[in-house]
């Protein structure tokens, strides 16, 4: 499904020197930690088993809320390759609550640590799942979309907990007949050997893809998290000797905290930033909408009076033809003269209506073929930003072939941006649960081609069905009733029609149908921008 | 002085200008019609009760404003604006500055006529009093000094006797006063003597 790309988001922004040089601080604060902390590494720490559950307790702050903000990127941009980075975030974050609970001496009184395999076993699990979910976000291809978030965010979710729960029993009730990865406590035994090169392949491997590729901000961040799960890999399982709670051991977990802490404060920051831009460009394509509706206030103003005035003076010539007549000695001359001047107003009516609508339709006349799928997916490039901030989903079904129709491209993009934003305000007003507006191109009837915009907002009643392509009529509390009148005008003028049906189960279909071009040009792009 | 009534147009729009001609015509009035208010300020007023029709968006202009300096000259009659983006506030402003009526074009031609005549009417009125009031006070200036100092006192209330004490005067002069006051203001009554002196203000002076 094609969705328009969002240059303004972390996941596809790509970064600018400041965040570079922040970058190589992090990672030259990485490289100095672990030379600095390297000849130490192999001692133990006695009794620093109490500051554990506060180590747990950071980690799981830190990356619940990484993974609330890439599933909200996720909701935004629809991209699977977020949507298992999260998951990977939120799997190591459901898993550090059950490895500090059984860990060995910690929360002895609570008695999950009589398994010494357990806490090695949900560990195992917390790197190579969370390792694997980072080369399958660095592997997926951003541009893979779904088309309900929310569904899927919720289906995740649920399947992690489940998920966790599962190696939690796993680990508590199977373990103990597997080769065994803990000799005691403090020390492994041979088995775990094989978990930590695994661990550092997957970090190796995903660095490099995502190096690479280098697609986003948001990937060298990732890389970074993963220079410094190696660092912590090496000091905990090779220089810490493998032995827990030893000095290397703890540095390499205190080293990887600091760098998921900057990494989150990143993506905050940047999210945040995000946001206020996302809302900067919603308010300016909101300013540029309320500028074309204030144009067309005093433009209609302007007819009004310019009409008002040849009208009254038909009126007053009427009265005053009849006046004339009604008098004792009846006064033909002066009624003739009267109706003379009606005909005069009249036509000086028919020339300001006339000159209105030169005006209005200037250029109307030239007419090429365009490709309807680049009218409509211009206008939806346009409001972008709104959509997003009204979290409308858009779905456009296109027929594989190219539907081609003979209209003024400017006017039939002001038609197609007319209708989507109508629609968007119809479901931000409706309140609905789904806001989805589905855009297709379906064949009409013999000769034409129809397109349909079907959204899931209140709908149309039908007893303003009938009049709501008239001048005036809007259910917008603050409409002018001028857009579909326009629409349909613009429509009918290119051998059109514009109509409305009801959607199912709720919500507005406005449809209209072009008369289709038989000439397939190979240039799509037929002056759509003005 | 004449009393045929004049209805005096003023529209920068010729049609509607010959249109609200012909209408006024119809019903007999005599009617003047000008593009601007500098050209109806240039012609000549007629002696003659009359209406203003003036529509409110006047060439470089508005009519409200116009209403106002009509005002300061104190000769306008009254003002029947008409127009074609009539607001509310626009209309209380012109109706409390005096305006007869503010009709929003298109609009009924008897709405019209009546605001009309409700205005020529109205300044046929205040042409009758003004010419009233000169009277008055052509003949209250043909009093001598003493004579008025009399009609002052009798007017607010007092006898003969009293006045005659105020002013040192024997009763009988007082009566002679009186009977020339009452003969020279054509005062018939006691009342007559006091609706004169109050409409010129007259209040006793303390001395």
């Amino acid at each position: 499904m094609p969705s328009s790309s969002d240059q303004r988001l972390i996941a596809t922004s790509l970064p600018s020197d400041t965040q570079l040089r922040v970058i190589f601080a992090v990672v030259v604060m990485l490289v100095v930690a672990l030379a600095a902390t390297a000849p130490y590494a192999g001692r133990p720490t006695d009794g620093t088993e109490i500051f554990l559950p506060a180590y747990a307790a950071a980690v799981l702050v830190i990356e619940t809320t990484t993974a609330a903000l890439l599933f909200a990127t996720f909701r935004v941009q629809r991209s699977v390759s977020l949507l298992v980075l999260a998951s990977g975030y939120l799997l190591s974050a459901a898993l550090a609550v059950p490895w500090a609970l059984t860990f060995p001496g910690v929360f002895s009184t609570l008695g999950f640590d009589q398994n010494l395999q357990a806490t090695a076993w949900i560990a195992a699990a917390r790197r190579i799942g969370f390792a694997a979910a980072v080369v399958g976000f660095a592997l997926c291809d951003p541009r893979w979309t779904v088309r309900s978030p929310s569904r899927w965010i919720s289906a995740s979710v649920g399947g992690l907990v489940a998920g966790a729960g599962l190696v939690l029993w796993f680990a508590l009730t199977v373990t103990p007949d597997l080769p065994a990865f803990m000799a005691d406590a403090r020390t492994t035994a041979p088995a775990w050997a094989y978990v930590p090169p695994l661990a550092l392949l997957l970090y190796a491997v995903g660095m490099v893809v995502l190096l690479r590729g280098r697609r986003s901000t948001l990937d060298i961040w990732m890389s970074v998290a993963l220079l410094s799960l190696f660092v912590e890999i090496l000091l905990i399982s090779y220089m810490g000797a493998a032995v827990r709670l030893s000095v290397g051991w703890w540095s390499g977990r205190f080293f990887g905290l600091v760098a998921a802490g900057t990494i989150l404060l990143v993506l905050l920051a940047e999210t945040t930033g995000s946001y206020a831009r996302l809302v900067q460009v919603a308010i300016n394509e909101r300013r540029a909408r309320r500028d074309r509706l204030t144009a067309m206030e005093a433009l209609s103003a302007s007819i009004a009076h310019e009409i008002n005035q040849p009208l009254a003076s038909m009126v007053t010539n009427a009265n005053a033809g009849l006046r004339w007549l009604s008098r004792a000695e009846p006064q033909t001359g002066e009624a003739e003269a009267a109706l003379k001047r009606i005909v005069d107003d009249g036509h000086r009516a028919d020339k300001i209506v006339s000159g209105i609508r030169t005006m209005f339709l200037k250029g109307a006349q030239e007419r090429v073929a365009v490709d309807l799928k680049c009218v409509i997916d211009e206008a939806l490039g346009r409001s972008a930003s709104e959509r997003a901030l009204a979290a409308v989903e858009v779905e456009t079904v296109y027929p594989p072939e190219v539907k081609m129709v003979i209209c003024n491209p400017i006017q039939l993009l002001q038609v197609v941006s007319n209708l989507i934003d109508n629609a968007v305000d119809a479901m931000k007003a409706g309140g609905g649960r789904v806001r989805r507006l589905t855009i297709s191109i379906e064949d009409g009837e013999p000769g034409e081609v129809e397109a349909a915009f079907a959204d899931t907002g209140p709908g149309v009643s039908p007893d303003i069905a009938d009049r709501i392509f008239l001048p005036f009529v809007s259910t917008k509390p603050d409409g002018m009733g001028m857009g579909l009148m326009f629409c349909r005008s613009v429509i009918e003028a290119h051998g059109g029609r514009l109509w409305i049906a009801a959607n199912a189960p709720t919500g507005a279909v406005f449809r209209f149908s072009l008369p289709a071009s038989t000439v397939v040009e190979e240039s799509n792009k037929v002056g759509v921008h003005p | 002085m004449s009393d045929d009534p004049v209805v005096y147009v003023i529209d920068d729009d010729p049609a509607i200008r010959v249109s609200l001609e012909s209408l006024l015509a119809s019903v007999g009035y005599a009617v003047r019609t000008f593009a601007s208010a500098e050209d109806f300020l240039a012609a000549e007023q007629a002696d003659a009760p009359a209406c203003l029709v003036l529509d409110v968006r006047l060439k470089g202009r508005s009519g409200l404003e116009f209403q106002r300096e009509l005002a300061r000259r104190g000769q306008s009659p009254p003002i029947v604006f008409v127009t074609g983006h009539g607001d509310v506030p626009m209309s209380v402003a012109a109706m409390k500055a005096g305006a007869v009526e503010f009709l929003t074009k298109p609009f009924r031609d008897q709405d019209l006529l009546d605001a009309v005549h409700e205005g020529i009417e109205r300044h046929r009125r205040e042409r009758e009093q003004a010419s009233a009031m000169g009277q008055i006070l052509g003949l209250y200036e043909t009093l001598s000094p003493r004579e008025r100092q009399v009609a002052a006192l009798v007017a607010s209330g007092l006898m003969n006797k009293q006045v005659a004490d105020r002013l040192g005067l024997s009763e009988v002069t007082v009566k002679v006063h009186r009977a020339q006051i009452m003969h020279k203001l054509q005062a018939r009554t006691l009342a007559d003597l006091i609706r004169i002196t109050d409409r010129l203000g007259i209040t006793l002076v303390q001395d």
